[in-house]
């Protein structure tokens, strides 16, 4: 078998002209409305952003969103709702049949609705298993662009962390739009 | 004159009804993908900084490749290194076997496909289960893909309806995409639930934090690296980048140029393996390293497979992902088979009318029309031109390089209009089929000239003003 | 300023009423046109085809052949694209510096950014579409290619707006290639003919009851298709069209 060495070395024996680096980060687009953008986007990709008001109960909304939902899976202290928890499970298989999941994303991105969810539990499984998937998310932290948000992500010392974008979609047959292929089938963002 | 190609696009040119499917649906993808770029102001500097990002990294790919396998180890990660396909697919198998791997679950690997990946797996008795819809559509048919980011887009929902009763059992003709969607959902949900293994590919490595990055729409990737003890990730050695600031600039292409998307439904960053799993990172050279030194083709290795150039391709759109004889079809792949064995793949090298369109979506800027232009020079070199081409090239050397030959030839042209039409519209008159000849003018511009006939034209008319 | 007239080989055989419009337009702007005897063709057929090697004494007899003129202009922009973009490599090869590749336009472009004109007599009351060849947009610029995000411009359509009476439109998909292609339309008849087809539907669909352009070569191989199946659509050149009223 080939080792780094041998492979490394036959690399730096083939290269001719080099060149620099480019300056970066370069210069993003910007909304007046970054979270009307975050909306907006959102729903274009299939998914749903929902400003939770002063007031307002976050379970309930939750609840009168997915009023079926039975199997809920959650490890956040902000939700009652959790039948299950993801850090609470012998194996990631366990959480096989979950409705939903509840779960905290860090940073919102108004050019393409993406959310950075990084691992904050044992079995990131729920993020994909489940039926549906809600996001918390402070609505401060939408910003506007890619290398906006690549500026600020958090592992926290995590394995993994995931941008999700709207629900699963396939265009596989006939390139017709089908939402939920392996994931969830719908997405919530509540901005807090 | 004709290449395997040429043959292959009549076939599928036969079927007219599908050839303009394929034609629009392909194009409405690209409009799509216009509709993504028009939207960013920094869209072309986008581009650029991708096209130099690219052109540093991979002129400085043994820095890159030491830092970012380095970081990788230093998060728990194994890295192995191939040089060829047979070595990647060995260590493959030898993981795998380690583990005694009897279900492997993969997500959308080109690299897998260049290596050959499946066949040699499932020679071995691994169960390996393609979990991209599309991917699985293929491998219940026992067909490669057509295209890079939409393997299946040659099917018909009727195909597929049909494969999905005799395969799923699905209801008998119901060909609804929602519903054999959902029916291969159920379907894969099980195989993801009792696979003892997960592989993917990457779409990027980034050096300064080691992280593998994954895009997908379906979350298959995620489904399946989240539940199994294992994950491999197989990668090109190009795709490494040099840090999170780059990967911005390459997310932001990415989807926009393959489908039309803002972003992939998942943007996954794999830094280390799960909690009480193994995670093995195999970088496989194949070829790769050779190209570092081909300055006339380097610029195939800043290839983020997007796909962008197929929709464009007016040749692609037309003929179909079959009708190359690499297994990447459109523009990219004319190059990269040529790279990979020009004696093997050089007959993609007439699907090109020099449109220079696929340079122009490129996220990346590879000079993709410039680069079939050289490789067609380089034919003759090894033996592969064609000769009637050759021909019709050295007699028009002949001609055009004496002046007085080539005005009698114009003299002589306009014999040819007045030819019965059987002598002109035969087998052997390419132009023919389809087309009919242009005239010949009675007096060449040549002639006019020589007579006095060009400056009197407006010598009339300035008598007429006076 | 002396202009060389560049005459493509086919544009000389097949179109010479397009090689006298362009005169006329320069000879109508004051400019001293010579039209150098010798020249043949630029190489383009052969390289594209594989066979540069085929082209080089073709480049050089170019280059002598225009060297003493200010401006090399020609009605053909795919013809212009090669010259601009290939002689020098061409000449390179033979240890030649290439000196006319630099100051060879196409007759539109020349018209548009070195002669700038800003009118012409003539009326052409009729409806017009514009075909954006693939190499005068995407290698000598004449307009904004639709795959860039750059601000859109026509340098064809700003000069054909001179005209009186003209109505302009273009094609759906608007710079996709007609299917010529040097010998790629004999090498890949079917893909060529589909896509030819394909474009002058797209034309006929504008109403318009001409196709025009900046380079014979696309209207020659689109006139071919229309021909075999009748269509009802004329084709002229852009010079035809600029100078119909001179």
């Amino acid at each position: 078998m080939s080792n780094k060495a041998a492979i490394i070395n036959r690399v730096k024996q083939q290269i001719r002209t080099q060149y620099d680096m480019p300056v970066l980060p370069i210069k993003g687009i910007e909304y007046a409305d970054k979270i009307a953008q975050f909306k907006e986007t959102l729903r274009a990709v299939g998914g749903e952003a929902v400003e939770l008001k002063q007031g307002e109960d976050l379970d309930t909304v939750i609840s009168l969103h997915y009023p079926e939902a039975k199997t809920i899976a959650s490890n956040l202290e902000d939700t009652t709702l959790a039948t299950i928890s993801p850090d609470n499970v012998n194996s990631a298989h366990d959480l096989k049949n979950i409705d939903l999941a509840i779960v905290r994303g860090e940073i919102g991105v108004a050019e393409n609705a993406c959310v950075w969810v990084p691992q904050l539990m044992k079995e990131r499984v729920i993020c994909f298993i489940s039926e549906y998937l809600v996001i918390l998310l402070d609505k401060n932290s939408v910003v506007n662009n890619m290398h906006e948000a690549y500026e600020q992500i958090n592992f926290h010392d995590s394995c993994f962390g995931v941008f999700i974008s709207g629900p699963s979609k396939t265009a596989d047959i006939e390139q017709a739009l089908v939402v939920g292929a392996h994931g969830p089938k719908g997405v919530l963002v509540i901005l807090l | 004159m004709s290449t395997k190609h040429t043959k292959a696009a009549d076939l599928f040119i036969e079927n007219k009804e599908q050839q303009v499917w394929h034609n629009k649906t392909l194009h409405f993808v690209r409009d799509k993908r216009d509709k993504m770029a028009m939207q960013l102001p920094e869209w072309e500097v986008l581009r650029e900084t991708a096209h130099k990002i690219k052109m540093h990294t991979i002129t400085h790919l043994d820095h890159y490749l030491d830092l970012f396998s380095t970081r990788a180890e230093a998060n728990g990660i194994q890295v192995h290194w191939a040089k060829d396909a047979e070595e990647h697919n060995q260590i493959v198998y030898e993981i795998l076997q380690s583990h005694k791997v009897r279900k492997l679950v993969k997500s959308k690997s080109m690299l897998a496909e260049e290596c050959h990946l499946n066949p040699y797996l499932i020679d071995k008795g691994i169960n390996v289960v393609e979990s991209d819809l599309g991917e699985r559509i293929l491998q219940l048919l026992n067909e490669p893909p057509s295209h890079i980011v939409m393997p299946a887009i040659h099917l018909k929902r009727q195909e597929v309806g049909k494969l999905f009763e005799e395969k799923l059992h699905t209801e008998k003709d119901n060909s609804d995409p929602t519903y054999l969607t959902r029916a291969a959902r159920a379907h894969l949900r099980e195989e993801f639930l009792t696979a003892d293994a997960a592989m993917t590919g990457a779409n990027f490595g980034v050096a300064e934090t080691g992280d593998i990055v994954v895009c997908t729409n379906e979350g298959n990737a995620d489904m399946g690296t989240a539940l199994p003890p294992l994950h491999i990730v197989t990668m090109g050695m190009e795709k490494v980048i040099p840090n999170l600031q780059s990967l911005s600039v390459f997310i932001r292409l990415l989807a926009r140029s393959a489908t039309g998307q803002p972003v992939t439904a998942y943007t996954s960053h794999y830094r280390k393996p799960r909690e009480g799993c193994e995670m093995h990172l195999v970088i496989v050279d194949n070829g790769r390293s050779e190209a570092l030194s081909n300055e006339d083709h380097i610029q195939t290795l800043k290839c983020i497979r997007c796909g962008a150039c197929m929709n464009t391709c007016p040749v692609y759109r037309r003929s179909g992902g079959y009708s190359y004889t690499y297994f990447i079809p459109g523009p990219i792949g004319i190059n990269l088979g040529m790279l990979h064995a020009p004696k093997e793949y050089y007959d993609n090298l007439s699907a090109c009318s020099l449109c220079y369109s696929c340079n122009n979506v490129c996220p990346v800027k590879i000079d993709l029309a410039d680069q079939i232009y050289k490789w067609r020079q380089n034919l003759d070199s090894f033996g592969k031109a064609d000769p009637m081409k050759k021909v019709m090239s050295e007699g028009m050397k002949f001609m055009f390089e004496r002046p007085a030959l080539f005005r009698t030839g114009l003299k002589m042209a306009p014999i040819v209009n007045h030819m019965p039409r059987p002598l002109i519209y035969n087998g052997l008159n390419d132009w023919g089929k389809g087309r009919e000849l242009p005239q010949f003018a009675s007096e060449s511009f040549a002639a006019l000239w020589k007579k006095g006939k060009v400056s009197a034209a407006n010598q009339k008319r300035s008598n007429h003003e006076q | 300023m002396k202009i060389g007239l560049f005459i493509p080989c086919y544009v000389n055989a097949v179109y010479p009423e397009v090689g006298v419009a362009t005169y006329k337009l320069l000879d109508y702007l004051g400019l001293d046109v010579d039209y150098p005897l010798e020249q043949t063709c630029c190489g383009q057929p052969m390289a594209n085809a594989g066979f540069e090697d085929k082209a080089i004494h073709l480049a050089e007899q170019f280059d002598h052949i225009f060297d003493a003129y200010d401006y090399v202009v020609g009605p053909s922009a795919s013809c212009v694209a090669f010259v601009r973009e290939h002689h020098p490599d061409l000449l390179k090869k033979e240890g030649h510096v290439c000196r006319t590749s630099s100051k060879t336009y196409d007759i539109c472009e020349f018209l548009h950014d070195i002669v700038k004109v800003d009118k012409l007599p003539g009326r052409f009351p009729h409806k017009v579409s514009v075909h954006n060849s693939c190499h005068g947009v995407r290698e000598l610029h004449l307009s904004s290619a639709s795959e860039l995000n750059i601000p859109p411009f026509s340098k064809v359509k700003d000069l054909l707006s001179l005209m009186e009476g003209i109505e302009l439109f273009e094609p759906a998909y608007v710079d996709e290639c007609c299917g010529f292609g040097g010998m790629f339309s004999v090498e890949e008849p079917s893909v060529s003919v589909c896509m030819g087809q394909d474009k002058l539907r797209n034309h006929i669909q504008t109403g318009a009851e001409y196709i025009t352009g900046a380079d014979s070569s696309c209207l020659m191989h689109m006139q071919g298709v229309a021909k075999r199946e009748n269509l009802p659509i004329k084709f002229i050149h852009v010079t035809q069209i600029l100078a119909s009223g001179l």
